[in-house]
């Protein structure tokens, strides 16, 4: 039981569920709290045990049925009973096994020949735990495997048999034992096949998500757009409970005479610090204005979707895109989903060509009465105006009205200011302008962002 | 041993079963996942996490195992800024100051017969933990619990409405069952209580509390158990309305909805239509009474339009 709990453990983990060791140990007191036969029973107690939010559940529900499809159970319980020996149907799958642990003196001939498939399966999961199936990761190692695990299982007799029957002559039998073989050998690689399937479905995709989330935002493949669309998630995530809630007591309001008492005990009742009852909670007020004509549109996509999933964080968000004329998109997030909601984006303002004068006018036209020294501006774009005028002196009148301004651009620096680049003339009015083109950076750049307290 | 296994897996399928009838008789309809969480928190102790959408009966589910166990309720409802002192304990401040103000000629004598103030101090110190004993202390929802001699039942409500320090603070409680008072000591109960904790899932709980609990999710019940809900409730609707009425709203909940309605205003809509005194469904009625279904405008209007091709839906649907 042991065993095989700490096996579904480690398909669990690797399909990208946190359990911690207390977990397991929960797993193992549940499942002998209940006891295995009852499987409906079983799979809802681990469920409640191991997988603790819907997602996990989801993931759970998939990865049971997969483990158990092949009656996985079967395999483990004759190992269980083998101390019980409580009838005699399992003295004979106990007798196998004990044969197992010889291997090659154990008549596979036999017991293929009398369909005991249940021994041919126990004798197939003891020979994988034996050459360590469960440490297969790729599927290139399926007929290394399928390989040991044969040989685990006596193929050297049965390679034996078939040479003395072709020395006797006795040609029937010796293609009988070579059918046989066949046979045996497929059966084992569908076993190992499905293994590979079950372990390594998901740790394939843990190194494609950390390869993709260094790599330059503007390869991104479409093909892999949902998988980052995850990553973009997951990084917010990580963002969100870092900073969500920061909050500070305020120094004036109404005195909290309790927790002022209390926090004096020290002093003996005289009063040197005081506490407040009200709670500040830190709610800053971001505005970003997003490029997103053709030549950075799928960056920008990234860049909407990142700073939407941090919406958490940062309730008072407003979203502005433009390629030549700017226009506010937060209802258009509000109300869709993310992907929805930039493919949107994308259609209503991306393609033209881009203008960030005209842009900069929209944008003070919108914003001018809000913005206020709580504002934080963040500019994402690569500042190449087609040569058109950039109006920085607007980005200059918006920096002294806001908090600051940030400018972050996937193109490097080295990069800023050549062709129609108007980087240099935007940089004296930003706070910060930052390279950024891959999430990794943009992570950092945010993290950072977030650290400040706006 | 395979002996004990199976009867293991006998008696806990009992238990269960006992529990599922139990709380069937106190009016409170589960399935057979939420009595095996419950089955299995009394088996290792363990406190559960219940999360679902609004309205499944999450608290509900700690109101009918605290009268199925003839344990107190201990509510503790949360909220952002709620601290220990509202949710543990507190010193009973005047009774303090009271109490030294009447007590300050007895302090006198205390101190009237030593020489110098070393000696007063040292015999001061002798009396001064009586001001911080258990007598003044002011027990909030989470010492009751621990305290209870009999057990209770502790239902910590919507956890994710309450602050990241709270919840680092419960882990102590959830994990060991007791409590540390600085002035006192070390405070562990006699009886486990029994501990409900409710999300709705505006934060993501974290890891570390979850790692204590079991994970239980209530979704919405299908319509069997809707149903059976709806008798349990309203016993007075009528048997072909009822099955109309969750048809109807198991339908709604399909619809692109702000928020879905839940067990809670089925419930509300059965009763009201049992005031009104309605036989059955037509789109007239579902219309007027609509608002009881659903909470928002914006969802009203969206179900406008779609209602008599649901009214007619359900009623095939149940024929």
């Amino acid at each position: 039981m042991v065993d095989f709990l700490r096996d579904f453990i480690k398909v669990l983990r690797a399909s990208d569920v946190r359990i911690s060791t207390s977990e397991t140990i929960d797993a193992m007191n549940v499942a002998s709290v209940v006891g295995l036969e009852d499987k409906i029973l079983l799979k809802e107690s681990l469920s409640q045990s191991l997988a603790k939010s819907l997602r996990e559940k989801e993931i759970f529900e998939e990865c049971y049925e997969n483990f158990f499809k092949e009656s996985y159970m079967n395999f483990s319980s004759p190992d269980d009973k083998k101390d019980d020996n409580f009838n005699d149907a399992n003295k004979d799958i106990d007798s196998e096994l004990d044969q197992d642990i010889f291997p090659g003196e154990e008549d596979l001939e036999s017991m293929y020949n009398e369909s005991d498939r249940t021994a041919l399966m126990s004798s197939m999961a003891l020979a994988s735990r034996e050459v360590g199936l469960s440490q297969i990761r790729l599927f290139t190692q399926t007929g290394m495997f399928t390989r040991k695990i044969f040989e685990f299982m006596g193929l050297e007799k049965l390679n034996n048999d078939i040479f003395q029957a072709s020395r006797e002559g006795n040609l029937e039998r010796e293609n009988d034992l070579k059918e046989l073989r066949e046979r045996i050998r497929l059966e084992i690689r569908d076993y190992v096949e499905q293994q590979v399937k079950l372990r390594t479905s998901q740790s394939g995709r843990q190194l494609r998500e950390e390869a993709l989330s260094q790599v330059r935002l503007s390869q991104v493949d479409r093909s892999d757009l949902a998988i980052m669309i995850n990553i973009v998630r997951k990084m917010a995530k990580r963002l969100v409970s870092l900073h969500s809630r920061r909050k500070k007591k305020a120094n004036r309001g109404q005195l909290d005479v309790r927790s002022t008492l209390r926090a004096n005990q020290g002093y003996d009742g005289l009063l040197f610090e005081t506490v407040w009852k009200k709670t500040k909670v830190n709610r800053p007020k971001v505005i970003t204005l997003c490029d997103v004509s053709g030549s950075v549109a799928n960056v920008a996509r990234f860049f909407l979707m990142f700073l939407y999933s941090l919406s958490e964080v940062l309730p008072h968000i407003r979203t502005f895109a433009f390629s030549n004329k700017a226009g506010e998109v937060t209802d258009l997030f509000e109300t869709k989903d993310i992907e929805e909601a930039s493919a949107e984006t994308l259609l209503l303002y991306g393609g033209g060509s881009t203008d960030y004068g005209q842009a900069l006018i929209d944008l003070e036209g919108f914003i001018e009465t809000e913005i206020d020294k709580k504002t934080t501006l963040i500019i994402l774009g690569d500042a190449r105006s087609n040569f058109g005028d950039p109006r920085a002196d607007i980005l200059k009148s918006l920096q002294e009205k806001s908090k600051r301004v940030i400018f972050l651009n996937p193109e490097p620096k080295g990069l800023w200011g050549t062709g129609d680049s108007e980087m240099k003339r935007f940089l004296p009015y930003c706070g910060k302008a930052r390279y950024c083109s891959s999430l990794k950076d943009l992570e950092r750049v945010v993290d950072d962002l977030l650290r400040m307290a706006f | 041993m395979a002996k004990a296994k199976l009867s293991s897996t006998n008696k806990s399928k009992e238990s269960i079963e006992e529990i599922q009838a139990n709380f069937e008789r106190e009016g409170y309809i589960c399935n057979s996942h939420i009595a095996t969480a419950i089955y299995l928190s009394q088996a290792l102790e363990k406190p559960i996490l219940v999360e679902g959408p609004p309205g499944v009966g999450k608290t509900e589910l700690a109101k009918a195992t605290s009268t199925w166990m003839k344990k107190p309720l201990i509510r503790l409802q949360c909220y952002e800024g709620l601290d220990e002192a509202k949710a543990l304990y507190e010193w009973k401040y005047g009774k303090q100051l009271l109490y030294t103000q009447v007590l300050k000629d007895k302090l006198n004598d205390i101190i009237s017969d030593t020489i110098g103030l070393e000696e007063s101090l040292e015999s001061l110190h002798d009396f001064d933990d009586i001001f911080f004993s258990e007598k003044f202390l002011e027990p909030r929802p989470l010492l009751k619990a621990i305290n209870s001699n009999e057990g209770s039942v502790l239902l910590i409500d919507e956890i994710d409405k309450s602050d990241d320090e709270f919840e680092a603070f419960l882990l102590e409680i959830l994990s060991d069952y007791q409590v540390s008072v600085p002035e006192i000591g070390t405070i562990s109960g006699k009886v486990r209580p029994v501990v409900f904790l409710t999300s709705n899932n505006t934060r993501e709980i974290g890891d570390a509390l979850k790692r204590r609990c079991l994970h239980l999710y209530i979704p919405f019940p299908d319509s069997t158990l809707e149903e059976k809900i709806i008798i349990s409730r309203v016993p007075e609707l009528d048997k072909k309305l009822r099955m109309h009425l969750v048809s109807f709203v198991q339908n709604l909940r399909e619809l692109d909805l702000k928020k879905v309605p839940s067990v809670s205003e089925t419930i509300d809509w059965g009763k009201s239509l049992v005031l009104l005194n309605i036989k059955t469904l037509d789109p007239v009625i579902v219309r007027e009474t609509l608002n009881v279904l659903l909470k928002f405008q914006s969802d009203i209007d969206t179900a406008d339009s779609e209602i008599e091709a649901l009214v007619r839906v359900s009623l095939n649907e149940t024929k």
